[in-house]
């Protein structure tokens, strides 16, 4: 449900605070500082960073490809080592059936469970494959907006986190409220702070 | 106020805002006049809606879907005081047409379908080309978020405005005329 998909599904934000002058200077400093890093071949858990919207294995931007007219197109790639509580618990039953045996010993204290249930937890991390996700972005430099193409509640606030630490700018979402404040003058925003549901039966 | 508070206290606009856009169009047979330009537009409501009742723990939901003459279980939900959340449109702007589906209270954009305005053997695959389909994607989804924000604005002039209670009643009266 991407910029680039046939159905594309996005919220607004506004951004806040001015880019410096020489912004398109800086933001391939930027971009590349806080590119995708992949973490297949190592045993992170976690990664999150800049691609582009064209294609997710491209986090070298090879003549600013980001830059499109007035506008910056980036993809958030987050990659995430997951192992399901399930399998997890099926690992540790299994682990503390055979110590039990080995020992032969009628169950495990408390202690001995937790620690069961790290080293099962690593092991599992070690095994799993990263899953990516992608989320694309148009921000338009001329009004400060920014399209970011998921309604998903966690990926907006990786978006807003994230985007603050690349670029140093806060994101404010845009909803029909101060939407309206931002298309009104002071005595209109006043009048719009005043009303209250109206019933239409 | 924080954001959180915000988009809670103040669900209530969008809402209103998607009804009487409803009503708006209905009005004049699907055609709506965006102020701003002077320009009529199509604005169609189509397959599917979903309203709300209640808030918190006991909100419920209710989908109905039909074509858009069909859409009398709609009405009839807004009559019984529920708040239209969620609607697909069918907007015609121009020689362009766009499918949209905008859900109210946080002003979310959903399974947006742009007007195709290339064709397929003028589309390369250099830079350039790939530039130009890009652009061309992004003016069509700001035409697309820009026409809803115009309207956005209209409804909102008449909302502080003395107008409303007039306005109200029209509404009011679309809505139980079922």
């Amino acid at each position: 449900m991407g910029l680039l998909s046939a159905s594309a599904t996005f919220v607004r934000y506004q951004v806040l605070g001015d880019p410096p002058a020489n912004f398109w200077d800086l933001v391939a400093d930027k971009v590349s500082r806080f590119a995708f890093k992949d973490i297949d071949d190592t045993y992170d858990e976690f990664s999150i960073g800049w691609v582009s919207v064209m294609n997710m294995f491209d986090a070298e931007f090879a003549y600013a490809s980001y830059g499109v007219a007035d506008y910056v197109c980036l993809t958030m790639r987050v990659d995430e080592r997951k192992v399901s509580p399930k399998v997890l618990k099926k690992f540790c039953l299994k682990e503390e059936e055979r110590i039990k045996r080995e020992r032969q010993i009628p169950k495990l204290n408390r202690h001995q469970k937790l620690e069961i249930k790290e080293n099962m937890q690593l092991m599992l991390m070690k095994k799993a494959v990263p899953v990516p996700a992608t989320y694309d972005l148009i921000w338009n430099l001329s009004d400060s907006s920014l399209l970011f193409f998921s309604t998903n509640q966690k990926a907006q606030e990786l978006l807003e986190d994230f985007f603050k630490d690349t670029f140093e700018l806060h994101l404010m979402l845009q909803v029909p409220y101060n939407l309206a404040e931002s298309m009104l003058d002071t005595a209109g925003r006043q009048a719009l702070a005043n009303i209250s549901p109206a019933v239409l039966v | 106020m924080d954001l959180v508070d915000l988009i809670v206290e103040k669900r209530f606009l969008g809402q209103e805002f998607l009804s009487w856009l409803w009503y708006k169009s209905e009005e004049r047979g699907g055609t709506v006049l965006v102020e701003e330009s002077g320009e009529d537009i199509q604005l169609i409501f189509e397959k599917h809606m979903l309203l709300e009742y209640g808030e918190g723990e006991s909100l419920e939901k209710v989908v109905c879907q039909g074509l858009q003459s069909e859409l009398k279980e709609a009405r009839t939900g807004l009559r019984q005081g529920k708040k239209l959340e969620q609607a697909r449109i069918h907007m015609v702007r121009g020689e362009y047409e766009w499918h949209m589906t905008i859900k109210a209270s946080l002003l979310e954009f959903r399974s947006v379908k742009v007007p195709k305005t290339l064709d397929s053997a003028d589309e390369g695959d250099d830079d350039e080309a790939v530039e130009g389909r890009l652009l061309d994607r992004i003016g069509m989804l700001e035409t697309a978020y820009k026409t809803i924000d115009q309207l956005l604005l209209q409804f909102i002039k008449i909302r502080i405005s003395s107008q409303w209670p007039e306005e109200l009643s029209r509404l009011s009266a679309w809505i139980h005329k079922g």
